[in-house]
């Protein structure tokens, strides 16, 4: 019995035996593979018959992130650097599992992919560590601050979805002149959503608000945190870019619009959704600002290293028409000349 | 090819990190019959002060102590709870869990990543100057191995002592245990510490190996557990020369082969979880079908 046992152990090991042998190989190939790299590189880019091979790892499916993903295969066009043949794209999604972000990101280093495109957070991180081993350039977007997840050094960079906070709270006085009570619901877990609450708490007092936060570590505690904030008599709710609360963003607007409370969005896709009105990025936008810093990367105009991550530098402003009439909220012309239309007819 | 065994060697290596927390359900699970959900929190605990440490400069080798250490603390909390203040088997463990998830982002703060610049058990010199030659990904796996195989010795041995063989005794007959005239409770707790300083063990290796901690990282480890020790067991049912811990490496080992499988299959991002639970479902029906000694090896 032990005889059988062993015999699988030592074929075990036989194995990762040959594995090691074998990596020596691979890393002479990689050495090389380095030390011609620049040259590959410029006469890579004379010669477009090589395909770039781009994996995209994607968190969860999400609107916002598919809004992001969109984006970036247009901005890789758009760079003016690319045309559709010159990259093959290899997408995956996450389902929102960390585990299985890992392994997607380990299997795009095992396809030797040109570049990683991975959006939010956790897949940045994932495909950073995953890429360690052969130093593949990571491209990141939908982060809300890269340098709280150290992603601001090395062979990665990125655009960054940080909210225009001021701008929000600007928009919600103009729209609400009496409000005095703004609610918000947030995941304690996510740093994005943390961060955001820190600066609209320190930013509130100059539009003359105060902020009433609740923070949740679940989805299913969302609905059970707005109720909490209506008995509260919040006057309006402002979401942030946090994934659960977005997530169940359709059972919060049927609480609030039965108790007659606007809620402002933080992004467009919300709007369209029922939020009243939003001030806050296109993640469409940020997709294509994301795929033309690929682009760059790719062809060897320039490196992630002498590529800072970007931020958004405009917003827009969504309304809900449809929604603010509900609300009996009426928009001043100047907004309206400026604002997009987002509601879905 | 080189593709092909890049990919085996890391989904290896992803089986290899995980049976440590496998390790730790099997003892709740199938030999104390205690359906232990401490697993969801004591997970993340390992990473996060994994984490914290090793962006405080701790030496990595050192973190796998911590981690074993914070990892028998949230078995005890469970096992107290459960044995002194008599709470039920599954409401202790989603007590210490909850407590858990605030606890470990007061540890850590919030999420946290580990920069390149930081050692890990995976690049520090004493791991550099055994396994230099390779690559890291190589490095990863022979490391991963390693501990696995300790780890694995150590605990056949253990349950062969007198004491792990009280434990066996508390999963199969209690009243059992009773006449011999030993405390069940005490057992109950001790398998309970061992299984999550395993877990938490777990959190560390994987926190090292991703370079990251985040507060949702221990959601569905329970399930993850359950799985690869219950795949692992079905299939080797009938080799009854194949320990229990043998089994539930290579559970955990099939069920990271079907995550990637189903990346592989290249069919819509959103179906990965469908395929995955028909590979699954197909794995433990081809155990179910195996006659014994048919299959010498798996």
């Amino acid at each position: 019995m032990k005889k059988i046992l062993s015999v699988l152990l030592t074929a075990i090991l036989v194995f990762s035996l040959a594995a090691c042998g074998s990596s020596s190989e691979n890393e002479e190939t990689s050495s090389e593979a380095e030390t011609s790299a620049e040259t590959v590189s410029e006469s890579e880019a004379e010669t477009p018959s090589a395909k770039y091979l781009i994996g995209i790892c994607q968190y969860g499916e999400h609107a916002s992130l598919d809004n992001c993903r969109e984006g970036f295969l247009q901005g890789l066009i758009d760079s003016g650097l690319l045309t559709e043949d010159d990259f093959e794209i290899d997408y995956q999604n996450a389902g929102f599992d960390d585990a299985v972000t890992t392994q997607i990101a380990q299997s795009f280093s095992a396809e030797n992919v040109t570049l990683m495109c991975a959006i939010a957070t956790p897949a940045a991180t994932a495909c950073y560590a995953a890429a360690e081993d052969k130093d593949i350039p990571v491209i990141f977007t939908a982060i809300t601050d890269p340098a709280a997840a150290k992603l601001d050094s090395g062979n990665v960079t990125g655009t960054s979805d940080k909210l225009p906070v001021e701008a929000q709270l600007d928009l919600i006085r103009t729209l609400q002149p009496d409000a005095d009570v703004i609610g918000i619901v947030y995941t304690s877990s996510e740093p994005n959503s943390v961060s955001a609450i820190a600066e609209y708490e320190a930013k509130a007092v100059d539009y003359g608000f105060t902020i009433e936060s609740i923070g949740v570590t679940a989805q299913s505690e969302v609905t059970q945190a707005v109720d909490t904030l209506i008995s509260k008599g919040v006057d309006c709710f402002s979401n942030l870019t946090d994934n659960n609360v977005v997530g169940v963003l359709a059972a919060m607007l049927e609480k609030t619009n039965e108790a007659n409370i606007p809620v402002y969005g933080s992004e467009v896709e919300q709007v369209k959704l029922g939020c009243v009105a939003a001030a806050g990025i296109d993640y469409y936008q940020l997709g294509i600002q994301t795929g033309i810093m690929a682009a760059k990367v790719l062809t060897g105009e320039t490196t992630c290293e002498n590529l800072p991550f970007e931020t958004i530098s405009e917003y827009g402003i969504y309304v809900n028409s449809a929604a603010l009439s509900e609300m009996n909220i009426t928009v001043p012309e100047e907004i309206m000349q400026k604002a997009v239309e987002a509601s879905e007819a | 090819m080189g593709n092909f065994l890049e990919l085996l060697t890391s989904t290896l290596t992803q089986g290899f990190l995980y049976a440590l927390l496998a390790y730790g359900i099997y003892i709740t699970y199938k030999i104390l019959d205690f359906p232990d959900l401490t697993v969801d929190g004591s997970f993340p605990l390992g990473a996060a002060v994994t984490a914290v440490l090793l962006t405080h400069g701790a030496n990595p080798y050192l973190t796998l102590l911590a981690a074993v250490a914070v990892g028998a603390l949230a078995g005890l909390a469970t096992g107290l709870i459960h044995v002194c203040l008599k709470v039920r088997d599954l409401l202790a463990g989603i007590i210490t869990t909850t407590a858990l998830f605030s606890l470990n982002l007061q540890i850590a703060g919030s999420n946290l990543t580990v920069e390149r610049a930081v050692e890990t058990i995976f690049t520090a010199p004493p791991t550099m100057a055994l396994f230099g030659g390779m690559t890291l990904l190589y490095r990863k796996l022979i490391v991963s191995f390693l501990l696995v195989l300790l780890l694995k010795l150590l605990l056949d041995l253990y349950f062969k002592t007198k004491n792990g063989l009280l434990l066996r005794a508390v999963g199969d007959n209690e009243t059992l245990v009773t006449t011999l005239a030993k405390n069940k409770g005490t057992v109950k707790i001790l398998g309970l510490v061992i299984a999550n300083a395993l877990v938490a063990l777990s959190g560390c290796v994987v926190c090292q190996e991703q370079r990251s901690f985040s507060a949702t990282m221990g959601t569905g480890q329970m399930v993850f557990g359950l799985a690869a020790v219950i795949i692992g067991t079905t299939v080797f049912r009938k080799l009854s020369f194949v320990k229990g811990t043998t089994a539930v490496v290579a559970g955990s080992v099939l069920y990271k082969g079907c995550i990637q499988l189903a990346i592989l299959a290249g069919l819509p991002a959103n179906l990965l979880k469908l395929i995955t639970a028909v590979l699954f479902l197909v794995i433990l029906i081809l155990g179910n079908l195996q006659k014994s000694g048919v299959k010498q090896h798996a």
